[in-house]
């Protein structure tokens, strides 16, 4: 009788155990149960033991947690007809499970539906924006050169941003959530990963980037020569100040050495204008008469009176 | 981080009573030990329960446990007892580790001078474009830890890839901000703002990251554009060179000037000494001699006269004296040159 129950246990144990009856859901899973092929009542979203009817109800797993899509990068022309690579990525989860078990079953099925909604939805944004706006978020002021950059593109880059990239991701991804909710999917993020110039475009912004960067070279160049100048110029200045000025002071210095002099001689020598001469040609007379002189003197002079007559008149 | 206040911390070490319940179980069964094999087989079922209980989490890492699929808790640091394998199952994360990864560039080896690989092999991840529709080669790293075990075990599936792609997302969209002049000078400026918004869009993923570091390493232009941009530094060094030089020839020649004209000034000054001086010096001369002069005025001039011609006569080579009633004086005059000449 013992022995009978023990049996029956066991026996019942094993059918839990390998008949199918017991499931764990990790927490990362969600299940849906399904009878024949038919789900049966809700999702399982909460994680840990969960009971099916053995044999006839199935358990079919899906992942709960956040997943990724990745685009498949293109090729497509802006809104200004600029030929750019466009790489977008997204993630999403199964919102909706006994939606996504009917309508898409599984995984590749599930990519190559976002693939169809999201590839087109990032097309039609691309191609009906200008490039800058795909390519800048806000309005932020650039530090950009004032040479060199052309025209042309001062103007696309200087034009206030209406609608910046994280906006476009946005409206890519309102436009496709309503078309995927259908699927139990909820698209959670959409972001444009990478955005490049194709080849041939990249070639000519290269060029672009060269010419820019010659004429901010050549800006500089003569910026230095046009400070060079200035120095030049500015030494010649100051050189001429300098020595004029001192030109100018050493004169004032002389000229006023000369007046006070002249005063002084004035002084002194007005007392008796006659005697200066006197006493001054006296001293010329030393200082200029020598061997080489002739003097012929006459016997009338006043030196030699005293020659013709003992007694002068 | 060290030490962090674990929300999901529940049990610890010391046995479930699931566990007690068990041994109890067995050793009624083993009251009736008719059998050996019976025993060992139940001592080697013990040894399997003891040997998949007990666990140690280490130092740089924490435990998350799950009992049958559903998360219960997280363990620290040391020796813990769960329940065993088959209902407990045991996941180790490192949350002191630090991670890199690399956008643009890969480090080959580590070490004292490390290598990286080619650079253009990932042009793919760090050719972007700017704001103002350049292009720019931009590399760099995110250094992270994972900050959050339950999140990062259980909310996203592919935590690496969504790291990765929402980084290259996060930079690109920076960087299309940015001018490629501030994208190759204003690198830390970026780093910062990448890790600020990178952090955000990272814990609205729930990928349980938090980010330890965003460094940009060396931004370029791409290499048909490098020669210009190098142009443009030459340039720069061009022009500080002829400011330098003309600073130098203005140095070299104003303190000079500067010193001659000092040299002029002093010498003006000299002069002035010198003619005001003379000036009183004569003057006095004068004056002391008028003193005396006027005193006996006849005399003094008669004086005067007679010993200046006492200083001159005798220094003349010829005097002729001609007494004004005589004709006729030339020819005494030849006479007598010639006679010199012979």
């Amino acid at each position: 009788m013992k022995g009978l129950t023990l049996a029956l246990v066991a026996v019942f144990l094993l059918f839990i155990l390998f008949g199918g009856a017991v499931f764990i859901v990790d927490e990362t899973e969600q299940v849906v149960i399904t009878q024949f092929g038919k789900p049966v009542g809700e999702a399982i979203k909460s994680a840990g033991l969960h009971f099916k009817v053995p044999f006839i109800q199935n358990a079919n797993f899906f992942p709960k947690n956040l997943l990724e899509w990745d685009g498949e990068p293109g090729q497509m022309p802006t809104l200004d007809k600029t030929y750019i690579w466009v790489d977008t990525f997204a993630r999403w989860r199964i919102i909706n499970p006994l939606t996504y078990f009917e309508t898409v079953n599984n995984e590749i099925a599930a990519q190559k539906k976002l693939d169809d909604i999201l590839d087109p939805a990032t097309w039609n944004f691309i191609t009906s924006h200008h490039l800058i706006e795909a390519v800048r978020n806000s309005d932020r002021e650039m530090d950009i050169k004032e040479v060199g950059v052309d025209e042309s593109i001062r103007e696309v880059i200087l034009k206030p941003i209406e609608i910046g990239r994280e906006k476009i991701a946005a409206g890519i991804m309102e436009q496709a959530q309503p078309k995927l909710a259908q699927f139990g999917i909820e698209l959670v993020g959409l972001k444009i990963k990478r955005l490049n110039y194709v080849e041939e475009v990249r070639k000519a912004v290269y060029g672009r980037m060269i010419a820019e960067r010659k004429q901010i070279a050549e800006k500089f160049r003569s910026e230095g020569k046009g400070e060079s100048s200035k120095i030049a110029g500015d030494k010649d200045k100051e050189l001429k100040k300098i020595t004029s000025q001192a030109y100018k002071k050493a004169q004032i210095i002389k000229g006023k050495a000369d007046a006070e002099a002249t005063k002084i001689y004035a002084e002194a020598y007005s007392k008796d204008p006659e005697f200066y001469s006197f006493v001054n040609t006296l001293e010329i007379y030393k200082g200029s008469l020598d061997k080489e002189t002739w003097l012929m003197l006459s016997t009338k002079s006043d030196f030699f009176k005293y020659l013709k007559e003992y007694y002068a008149r | 981080m060290a030490g962090r206040e674990d929300p999901w911390g529940g049990g610890d070490g010391g046995l479930p009573p699931e566990i007690e319940k068990i041994f109890k179980n067995m050793s009624s069964v083993f009251k009736g030990g008719r059998f050996n094999i019976l025993i060992i087989v139940a001592a080697v079922i013990l040894a399997w329960i003891v040997f998949s209980s007990a666990y140690t989490v280490g130092v740089d890492e924490v435990g998350v446990i799950q009992r049958v699929g559903k998360y219960v808790r997280t363990t620290m640091p040391g020796l813990h007892f769960k329940l065993p394998r088959g209902i407990e199952t045991l996941t180790k994360v490192k949350v002191k580790y630090v991670y890199t990864e690399e956008f643009g560039l890969r480090t080959l080896r580590a070490g004292v001078k490390t290598e990286y690989a080619s650079e253009r092999r990932y042009l793919g991840e760090s050719l972007m474009l700017t704001g103002d529709l350049n292009c720019a080669i931009v590399p760099w790293i995110v250094q992270f830890r994972i900050d959050d075990p339950y999140k990062f075990l259980f909310k996203v599936r592919n935590v690496r890839l969504t790291l990765r792609d929402l980084s290259e997302s996060a930079m690109r969209l920076v960087v299309g901000d940015r001018s490629v002049n501030e994208v190759i000078s204003k690198r830390k400026e970026i780093a910062d703002e990448v890790k600020i918004n990178l952090q955000e869009i990272l814990n609205d993923a729930e990928t349980g990251i938090k980010l330890v570091n965003v460094e940009l390493k060396k931004t370029n232009v791409p290499e048909p554009v490098q020669p210009s941009f190098n142009e443009v530094n030459q340039a720069v060094q061009e022009k500080e060179k002829l400011i330098y030089q003309a600073k130098e020839e203005y140095n070299k020649i104003i303190p000079k000037a500067k010193g001659e004209a000092e040299q002029t000034i002093k010498g003006a000054e000299g002069y002035a000494m010198d003619r005001v001086n003379r000036a009183k010096g004569d003057a006095s001369r004068f004056l002391s001699l008028f003193k005396e002069y006027a005193k006996a005025k006849d005399v003094t001039r008669r004086r005067l006269y007679l010993e200046s011609m006492n200083v001159v006569l005798p220094k003349l080579g010829n005097k002729y004296i001609i007494d004004p009633d005589q004709k006729g004086i030339l020819p005494l005059l030849n006479l007598e040159r010639g006679g010199e000449k012979k």
